[in-house]
């Protein structure tokens, strides 16, 4: 294939193959995102009809304000902003609340960048175990609030949870989460990167008093993307102004929010969000047949001898992680390709995503995929253990 | 050249892309149902008439 320039190549693997990514399906685009990033990719595209107060989310052409206003009705939040992905989210609450020496509460399974919005900020993570289920129980954070209260004297001042994890895409429970931190007084941030775009998420319906999504996880958008959305209790610490005042020249910049350094999703990331939402605003009530069909998936993979799923099952997210330690790991050990010999496999049967040499513990995720590329894929694998002699239950 | 043609380009650039979700959709074998042929059918015509378009204009 052509490259678009000599060291750039086309990327087509979302054309060409099955791709079983952790992180990639719920950012793929939607053909209306791609249009938009052909009219909208240069620079400041959507500052063409910028006018007074001259902020982004203020601005009617192309109706990024109106944008607003619907994405925060879909989240079930009074407020919202786009921000360039999940982690400037975490990272704008953190800053806002947070200081130096403050405890927050976060989950033993806490993405990294929310380790680093709470460091940012000055601030000391405090981690929720999990149970024997990889869950993060509601009794066990108030247990750590409790702990933490006990240590330091004080509060934590935050609660931070992932509604879905990264590791094992298992749900955890953010509603009882979200009691105890009303119980406590502590505001609450739901981490939704792996549900806001895929399944319906009603903030306040959680007890949220933050939620957070990744536009280029689960939003068809691309990177980086995302948004931060509060209750008008929390708006105004969250999305203050500016007080700021240039001692020469007596500048203000009034309107301007400080979390958010001004504008946010200058140009084409935000119109192929806007773009996609459409169809967002539709598939996540399709999130039933995608768990459907994760789960018929997980059934045929554990028809293959040795084959393991540390997730929680029956499959409650299309991310799962897999342990081919029993199966695949064995041919691993006497091929000449070692774990590589199981990518060529795929990879010869228009299979990307994995990651390339693994034959354990790995993850995988078919958010998007039709019925009929779910049970080429189940084949597939099928197909590779046969191959090699692993026996497959009928 | 007009600004015709530069509306025919567009329109060629977008329906190519509904080819490729056609593509992503019907992967990896691409084997595609009458509907998706039909609809395949359909954006080939469509980008000849935009091409057309922008020949025409070209002449002009």
């Amino acid at each position: 294939m052509k490259n678009i320039i000599e060291d750039i190549e086309i990327r087509a693997r979302e054309e060409l193959y099955i791709n079983i990514h952790p992180i990639q399906p719920g950012g793929r685009l939607t053909p209306a995102a791609m249009k938009a990033m052909i009219s909208y990719g240069d620079g400041y595209s959507t500052c063409d009809w910028c006018r007074k107060p001259f902020r982004l989310d203020k601005i009617k052409r192309p109706s990024i304000e109106e944008f607003h206003v619907e994405l925060a009705e879909f989240l079930g939040m009074d407020q919202v902003r786009v921000v360039p992905g999940a982690r400037r989210g975490f990272q704008a609450v953190a800053s806002s609340l947070v200081e130096k020496g403050d405890s927050v509460i976060v989950s033993s399974l806490a993405h990294y960048t929310e380790f680093l919005a709470v460091e940012d900020a000055g601030g000391i993570v405090k981690e929720v175990p999990l149970n024997e289920k990889n869950i993060i129980t509601a009794e066990a954070t108030a247990r750590k609030i409790e702990e933490v209260k006990r240590e330091t004297g004080k509060l934590p001042k935050l609660i931070m949870i992932d509604y879905f994890d990264y590791m094992f895409g298992n749900e955890h429970e953010i509603r009882g989460i979200a009691k105890v931190s009303k119980e406590y007084e502590i505001p609450f941030l739901c981490n939704g990167a792996y549900a806001v775009g895929v399944l319906p998420v009603n903030g306040k319906d959680i007890g949220a008093d933050f939620l957070v999504g990744s536009g280029h996880k689960s939003f068809a958008s691309p990177a980086p993307s995302g948004m931060v959305a509060t209750t008008n209790e929390w708006a105004g610490k969250v999305f203050r102004t500016t007080q700021m005042c240039g001692d020469v020249t007596k500048r203000k910049f009034g309107i301007k929010e400080v979390e958010m350094l001004g504008c946010t999703l200058m140009g084409a990331n935000l119109i192929a969000m806007m773009a996609s939402f459409p169809a967002v605003k539709e598939r996540v009530k399709h999130w039933d047949d995608e768990i459907k069909k994760i789960n018929y998936f997980m059934d045929e993979f554990l028809k293959i001898e040795g084959n393991k799923v540390p997730s929680e099952m029956p499959r409650k997210h299309t991310l799962t992680k897999v342990d081919t330690t029993g199966s695949f790991d064995k041919i691993a050990q006497t091929h000449k390709r070692r774990g590589f010999f199981f990518s060529d496999e795929l990879g010869d049967r228009k299979i990307v995503g994995e990651f390339a040499g693994a034959t354990r513990a790995w993850k995988l995720n078919t958010y998007g995929l039709t019925w009929d590329q779910i049970k080429y894929l189940a084949n597939a694998f099928q197909d590779i253990a046969r191959k090699y002699g692993i026996k497959v239950l009928a | 050249m007009s600004e015709k043609a530069v509306q025919e380009t567009f329109e060629a650039l977008f329906a190519l892309t509904d080819l490729r979700q056609i593509f992503r959709e019907t992967k990896p074998d691409h084997k595609l149902n009458d509907e998706q042929k039909k609809k395949v059918e359909e954006i080939l015509k469509s980008v000849r008439r935009s091409l057309g378009v922008i020949e025409e204009e070209l002449t002009k």
